[in-house]
């Protein structure tokens, strides 16, 4: 897993994420003057979303035009999923605009999207509740995976949740497959501890006085649940090894 | 596991993160009084969601909210401290403006009685008609004409200088171009190119007004736009009574020749450079650089190269 | 055009504050359905779905095409649906709506790509003849929940319906007339169920199940649970809004479950209803 926070352009913030051969690029602007006055609200900032799938992201070529439901919804979701942690209120009449852009896609493109935009508004100095950060966890007979790849997802139930690590509550949840619901339940339980791990206050302090150590630091997120799979995936699954807390 | 590519890392002599902002010395401040209980500020950043003290001992300011009786980061930044108050600046934001703050801006909008002015801020400026000086002397009143002929003064594309008067309910900006200070001075920019930079870049001078030895004036906007233009001669500079509309509101650029435009392309690439290795930017840095650029004899655009960029950042820091 | 302004300030006051003491408008339970009302056409694979003003005219026809090179032993299945402003004045014909890219999706996900229909069953002829269905979903009104209806009337229209039954000779396809030969009823793996819960901005608020139009304006998120009568749950949806705790989202799963048990019972009854009525006509 990668992420470049180097500015580009004239966007105000953006981010690079990889998760594997996934890869999510995201511009923001703003806030700024809205370009579609009649939408802007005089309490609270327009968020708008548009995602764009490159043609080159999957092995076939192909392009997708941006009326495609599948990218729409994407764009709803990704929208109403920082809408409640921005704080709008703070602009009124303004707009921040996201923009998505998906550069490879192998598995996880929503959950991907969702941490490199949280990355993109951090950058773009806009206020925010929380982190959110997302990952894909699927279930092969009882053996937990996380951060599914295209082959996993399109075989194995999966459930992609989206957490604000500080009150470990979920604000996205999304399955798409049968599952039973006991075997949800345990789903359920192994998410509910991930978000616990990734809420935990690390213990990790910040010892350089640069932006980077900052990010780091609270991407444990992302990182936690990724080196959580590394303890599970090879280890005992009732007691994965909390040893892994430390950042990176 | 996780792996940082290229962050703009700043030169490790000179604290870029900590230092840049416009009140550069608050760091050290809070450092003075603690010792009731906020061991969070020792650490400097934060970044959302991260709990930095009890609501009840302090305020929260900018940049943090409270819940379940915990003031908490809302952006990534520098924890600030004033007494009481706890607030976080971010590290990279648009631009929030201040009462009195000078700036840049580019109209984009002509409307009934007032231009709108993009600043770089959340939201458009707004310019009134009532805000500016019109030909004729500057106590005139404006009159209907004048409301039927806004074009003549400033249309969409046209950049300007001015000063932030107040703010309205929203947030928006409202712009003057009227004190004397900018009387002297053309609001209506021409002859030059525009540079931005993040707003934070550009500390609080005595004057945002800078003329530099090589034929260059410089106008450092607070919103982190900067205009880099040809010299203004004193005698072109308008502050008589009664002037000449057509001369003062003209966008048309005046002959300029090839040194003035090398020495206008060379301070705007330098500006580039320093912004894009996060130094903040000042008279004395634009000089220094401008002097270590001369030194150098290079062709112009071989500033651009990342090499001659880091060396002059270093060479520049070097220097104080 | 301007939209015309969500429910006004007063009504939302009144509104939360009633949803507070758990009162809902129009007398329900917090977590208390409308009583779905499913009235059967003249054709089979024609159901009307009324979960109250709110109704649904859900349609399912099929023909034999051509299966596409990737998969020539499966039936195709296409769902059209779309929001006209026939539902509510707040649909704009031409670009879709959120609510419709939703419900498409939703529709999508649940009614085709949860495998409720046996695909297999639909091919006549591997690789030279299969069954297309095509289901088309009317929104007729729109007073809440417009998802959980259309869903109830699409999967029902797809118990209804009969295809022609055939016969293949070789390479010869015979379709049988409904006069000659009673139809077939499609072969389905299960019934997947949608149920669509309300949360609201305040935290003391309980989350209301199948939300009349009003709550759903005023609502801080929706989390929407498809599950079948056998406890499998096909979809969970909640695309950002309020965030919860996983005790609320499996909470919420739990109240879905007894509700599709619920559901599926009254489905079956009305569909054996319907069918004792039609066996008169068939002789």
């Amino acid at each position: 897993m990668t992420i470049d926070l180097t500015p580009r352009g004239t966007a105000d913030g953006s981010a690079v994420i990889t998760h594997g051969l996934t890869e999510v690029m995201v511009d923001v602007f703003g806030p700024k003057e809205a370009k579609l006055r009649g939408q802007t609200s005089h309490d609270r900032a327009l968020v708008t979303v548009e995602v764009g799938i490159m043609p080159f992201s999957t092995g076939e070529r192909r392009k997708r035009n941006r009326g495609d439901k599948r990218i729409l919804e994407l764009a709803a979701t990704i929208k109403q999923t920082f809408e409640p942690v921005i704080q709008t209120a703070l602009y009124p009449r303004s707009e921040i605009s996201i923009f998505v852009h998906i550069l490879q896609q192998d598995g996880g493109l929503l959950p991907a999207s969702i941490n490199a935009t949280t990355l993109a508004l951090i950058t773009a100095g806009i206020p925010l509740t929380d982190y959110v950060t997302a990952i894909t966890c699927g279930v092969y007979s009882t053996n937990p995976l996380l951060d599914l790849n295209t082959i996993e997802e399109n075989d194995i139930p999966h459930l992609t949740v989206a957490s604000l690590p500080r009150t470990g509550k979920v604000t996205l949840v999304a399955m798409e497959t049968r599952l039973h619901v006991e075997r949800t339940a345990v789903l359920g339980i192994y998410v509910r501890r991930l978000i616990r791990a990734a809420a935990d206050p690390t213990d990790v302090t910040i010892q350089e006085d640069a932006l980077t150590d900052v990010i780091k630091h609270r991407l444990n997120i992302a990182s936690l649940l990724f080196l959580w799979t590394v303890a599970t995936a090879t280890g005992d699954f009732d007691n994965p090894d909390v040893s892994v807390r430390k950042g990176p | 596991m996780i792996t940082f590519a290229s962050f703009p890392a700043p030169p490790p002599e000179h604290n870029a993160y900590g230092g840049t902002g416009r009140y550069p010395d608050d760091a050290d401040e809070m450092d003075i009084d603690d010792g009731d209980g906020l061991e969070v500020l020792g650490r400097k950043l934060t970044s959302p969601g991260e709990v930095l003290t009890s609501s009840h001992a302090f305020m929260r300011g900018h940049g943090t909210f409270v819940d379940n009786e915990e003031v908490i980061g809302s952006v990534t930044g520098v924890i600030e401290r004033v007494n009481k108050l706890i607030s976080v600046r971010a590290i990279r934001t648009r631009y929030n403006a201040e009462v009195g703050d000078l700036v840049v801006g580019r109209i984009t909008e002509v409307q009934p009685r007032r231009w709108k002015v993009d600043a770089n801020s959340r939201q458009d400026a707004v310019l009134m008609l009532s805000s500016v000086n019109l030909p004729g002397g500057v106590q005139r009143r404006k009159v209907e004409s004048d409301e039927l002929q806004m074009r003549t003064f400033f249309e969409e594309g046209d950049l300007l200088v001015a000063e932030v008067q107040a703010f309205f309910s929203d947030g928006a900006l409202s712009l003057h171009t009227r004190s004397l200070k900018y009387g002297k001075t053309l609001s209506q920019l021409r002859n030059g190119q525009l540079v931005t930079v993040p707003p934070a870049l550009i500390r609080r001078l005595k004057s945002h007004f800078l003329s530099l030895p090589c034929g260059v004036d410089l106008i450092l906007g607070l919103n982190g736009y900067i205009w880099v233009s040809k010299l203004t001669k004193a005698s072109e500079q308008e502050g008589e009574e009664g002037f000449d509309a057509e001369a003062v509101y003209s966008n048309r650029n005046d002959d300029i020749d090839d040194a003035t435009r090398a020495a206008v392309s060379r301070v705007s690439n330098i500006i580039r450079i320093l912004a894009a290795h996060f130094v903040p930017l000042t008279d004395a840095v634009i000089l220094d650089a401008y002097e270590w650029a001369m030194e150098q004899e290079g062709d112009l655009k071989d500033l651009l190269s990342p090499d001659v960029g880091e060396a002059l950042v270093t060479a520049v820091s070097a220097h104080r | 055009m301007p939209r015309p302004p969500s429910p006004s300030i007063p009504e939302k006051e009144f509104l939360f504050t009633s949803l507070k003491e758990s009162l809902r408008l129009d007398g329900r339970q917090p977590l208390e359905m409308r009583a779905p009302i499913l009235t059967f056409g003249p054709d089979l694979g024609w159901v009307e779905c009324a979960f109250g003003k709110t109704r649904v005219l859900a349609q399912l026809d099929a023909k034999m095409v051509k299966p596409t090179p990737e998969r020539p032993l499966e039936g195709l299945i296409t769902i059209h649906s779309e929001i006209s402003p026939m539902a509510s004045s707040e649909y704009e014909p031409g670009r879709p709506s959120d609510e419709e890219v939703n419900m498409t999706r939703m529709l999508d996900k649940i009614l085709r790509r949860s495998d409720a229909i046996d695909k297999e069953s639909l091919c006549v002829l591997a690789g030279q003849r299969v069954w297309h269905l095509r289901l088309t979903i009317h929104c007729l009104a729109d007073a809440g929940n417009l998802l959980d209806c259309a869903c109830l009337a699409g999967i029902v229209a797809f118990k209804h319906f009969r295809r022609p039954e055939v016969e293949v000779v070789g390479e010869e396809v015979i379709v049988h007339h409904p006069s000659e030969r009673a139809p077939v009823p499609l072969s389905m793996h299960h019934t997947p169920f949608c149920f669509t819960f309300a949360y609201f901005p305040d935290q003391d608020t309980p989350p209301v199940l199948d939300p009349s139009y009003l709550e759903q304006r005023i609502s801080a998120g929706l989390i929407s649970v498809a599950l079948n009568a056998q406890k499998e749950l096909c979809v969970l949806q909640k695309a950002g809004g309020v965030p919860l705790t996983q005790e609320q989202v499996l909470a919420v799963i739990d109240i879905a479950v007894n509700e599709a048990v619920k559901l599926d019972w009254l489905v079956t009854q009305r569909l054996a209803e319907d069918w004792k009525g039609r066996k008169v006509e068939v002789r």
